[in-house]
């Protein structure tokens, strides 16, 4: 409990406070408006968080993540085009609802249920993350090491379509990592003879690039010249009914479980858990054939969902160093930003840190009640008006600062634009770009361990399967691995004509 | 799943698989046995990935870039803009990219670009310059000004 009074007192500061209002809604903006997601939000904002206290860092990126869960269900409801791609299912009620004159009460509910499900992944990861990373103190350099490529297996496999190209998607986000000085030996690798590339690539300069750039080419290749008609945003109040909170109670705890569980499964992101609570909540329906109507237990199990999932993909990543979806990923770069280790010790060497990044993500949830309400709703949807075309270059510029500040070079613009376009095209023949940027982060974490550990045993490889808990994690990884690839021998089997 | 984009693909990273491994022989010791491990491995899955492609009896059609006309031009103006950043400065080639490729992707109401350029770039000074006081490429008109003063 002190962990907590300790963690709350410094978040409630006025930088970390001012942090997370504003970068709620900024979130819901950005969430607002699309083409732009929180993914790409955040990893604008990392370069600028080098010279941050680290709390006020992470209070805009819970901001951001949060607000813009949130702000995707605008376009969602009004326009039937989701801001994220977690909002899609609540297009399905949320549209219709709109369509027959109730846009404001499906923005209203949307709102409620972001908040609630937010709320409680909060909690889930409050009371569970400290619980998890008890765990972590028996782990040893082999632990560590499965920890790592454990991670990687599981989100290269449940990312995209094909878990063959996932995990080559990783095998080249951990080469990438080796690049530059190894620090165990001070043998330079992969630098081709180029002084700056002796620290190796720099993370948030690939990030940048890798998930803002194409995002940005796919505006441009929609080339909307208009943007929308203050018509189609116009908006009324709608209070509740009586009893209709009480009628999207069960809506709101069954959805907020599914999206906690979801949230902590790597690889799986707020779209899967929209889709599950939607589902389940059709499923628990008295009357399913109104979903896809205009139901609003529709929008609420669609948004509770997503938002649930939010704070729960941080369990693993703030107790395990393995992060549930590519957020959680850019919050441990966040961390490596500010020289924190993501993993297991980050709880016991700065418990004030995660202990206020969970308070964060568990304030900046209340806060889409105060923030995201109708005046805020009514404000975001106006950028709906600008063009296309004119963020495009908007975008590209905030890109090109982020990245020069961080090092002060040009070369990185450079290598941002490359890492942007091999992005777009990667992600064009389905190779997921999450892992690449796990392998990254996770890469040189592993490589220590492994060597570290074969340093102990002298050389002797088995050290790495003998104790009980690593034998344990490399059966998981393996598990991981061969699962879709007998799920995939199943179906050919089931497919064979008698 | 498209069957020559895959046998690309897969031959790339193959190949790059191999090219990691091949340099990493040159490094001693284990600074060098894992990242040849890891192009070794790379080079399997990129093979296993264009291996696939060729067996597959299925092939559905899928445009590797959908507008490829918008997509060049946006590639290659923002090219432009980071070659510009440093001759130009950088807040006169954000203003200049501001205009151009709104109008490059055939955007036609020059007053209406105009007024949000000015509004963006003020908006980007105001943050990065003068609340976070961060250094960016020096402004060339300011030059010219100073050496004409």
């Amino acid at each position: 409990m002190e962990f907590y009074t300790n963690a709350l007192t410094s978040v409630l500061a006025w930088g970390p406070l001012g942090a997370m209002i504003g970068a709620t809604l900024l979130g819901v903006l950005i969430g607002a408006l699309p083409g732009l997601n929180p993914v790409m939000a955040i990893a604008l904002l990392l370069p600028l968080t080098y010279s941050m206290d680290p709390l006020i860092a992470l209070g805009m990126v819970a901001g951001i993540y949060n607000g813009s869960m949130y702000g995707g269900a605008i376009p969602a409801i009004l326009l039937r085009i989701p801001g994220t791609p977690a909002s899609i299912a609540t297009t399905f009620d949320g549209f219709p609802m709109a369509d027959r004159g109730e846009a404001s009460k499906a923005l209203k509910i949307a709102c409620w249920s972001s908040a609630i499900g937010g709320i409680a992944s909060a909690i889930a990861l409050m009371t569970m993350g400290p619980l998890l990373a008890r765990l972590t103190l028996f782990f040893g350099p082999a632990e560590y090491f499965w920890i790592a490529i454990f991670g990687m297996a599981s989100v290269g496999v449940m990312v995209g379509s094909d878990p063959v190209k996932g995990i080559m998607a990783a095998v080249l986000g951990l080469l990438i990592g080796t690049m530059g000085i190894d620090n165990l030996s001070g043998q330079a690798r992969f630098t081709f003879g180029q002084t700056w590339l002796l620290g190796g690539l720099d993370l948030v300069v690939v990030l940048v690039g890798l998930y803002a750039l194409p995002p940005v080419l796919q505006l441009a290749e929609k080339r909307d010249l208009v943007g929308l008609s203050s018509g189609q945003l116009k908006l009324k109040s709608a209070p509740f009914e009586k009893g209709e909170i009480r009628g999207l109670i069960p809506t709101w705890l069954r959805s907020s479980g599914i999206g906690i569980l979801v949230g902590i499964l790597p690889g799986a992101g707020g779209n899967i858990a929209a889709f599950l609570s939607y589902n389940a909540a059709r499923n628990a329906s008295d009357d399913p054939a109104s979903f896809g109507k205009g139901n609003p237990q529709g929008v609420a199990a669609a948004e509770c969902g997503n938002n649930a999932d939010n704070a729960a993909s941080m369990i693993p990543a703030l107790s395990l160093g393995i992060p549930g979806n590519v957020v959680a990923a850019l919050v441990l770069s966040a961390l490596t930003i500010h020289g924190l280790q993501p993993g297991p010790q980050l709880f016991h060497q700065n418990p004030i840190l995660v202990g206020g990044f969970m308070m964060e993500m568990l304030i900046t949830s209340v806060l889409i009640f105060a923030l995201g309400g109708m005046v805020a709703t009514r404000v975001f949807a106006q950028f709906q008006r600008l063009p296309g075309v004119l963020l495009v270059p908007s975008i590209l510029i905030l890109m090109c600062v982020g990245v020069y500040v961080i090092n002060g070079r040009m070369v990185d613009l450079w290598v941002m634009l490359a890492a942007g376009l091999a992005g777009y095209f990667l992600e064009k023949v389905n190779v997921p770009l999450a892992p690449v940027i796990l392998g990254m982060i996770l890469g040189p974490m592993a490589e220590q361990s492994v060597r570290r550990a074969l340093l102990i045993s002298r050389g002797d490889a088995t050290e790495l399967l003998t104790r009980p808990l690593s034998a344990a994690l490399a059966v998981m990884t393996l598990l991981v691995i061969l699962w879709p690839i007998a799920k995939s021998l199943q179906r050919r089997r089931k497919a064979k004509p008698v | 799943m498209e069957k020559r984009q895959d046998i690309v693909t897969g031959l790339l990273f193959a190949g790059l698989g191999i090219a990691a491994a091949w340099m990493a022989t040159g490094y001693k010791g284990a600074s060098g046995i894992y990242p040849m491990t890891l192009g070794l491995i790379l080079t399997l899955l990129g093979a296993l990935v264009a291996l696939k492609a060729v067996r597959s009896g299925r092939n559905e059609t899928r445009a590797l870039v959908d507008a490829p006309a918008q997509m060049i031009t946006a590639s290659v103006v923002a090219a432009l803009y980071v070659a510009a950043v440093v001759p130009f400065g950088f807040f006169t080639a954000s203003f200049l990219v501001m205009l151009a490729m709104p109008f490059a992707l055939g955007f036609r109401k020059p007053l209406y670009a105009l007024i949000v350029a000015l509004a963006f770039v003020a908006l980007v000074y105001l943050v990065f310059s003068v609340l976070l006081e961060k250094p960016l490429p020096r402004e060339a008109v300011l030059s010219l000004m100073a050496r004409g003063g």
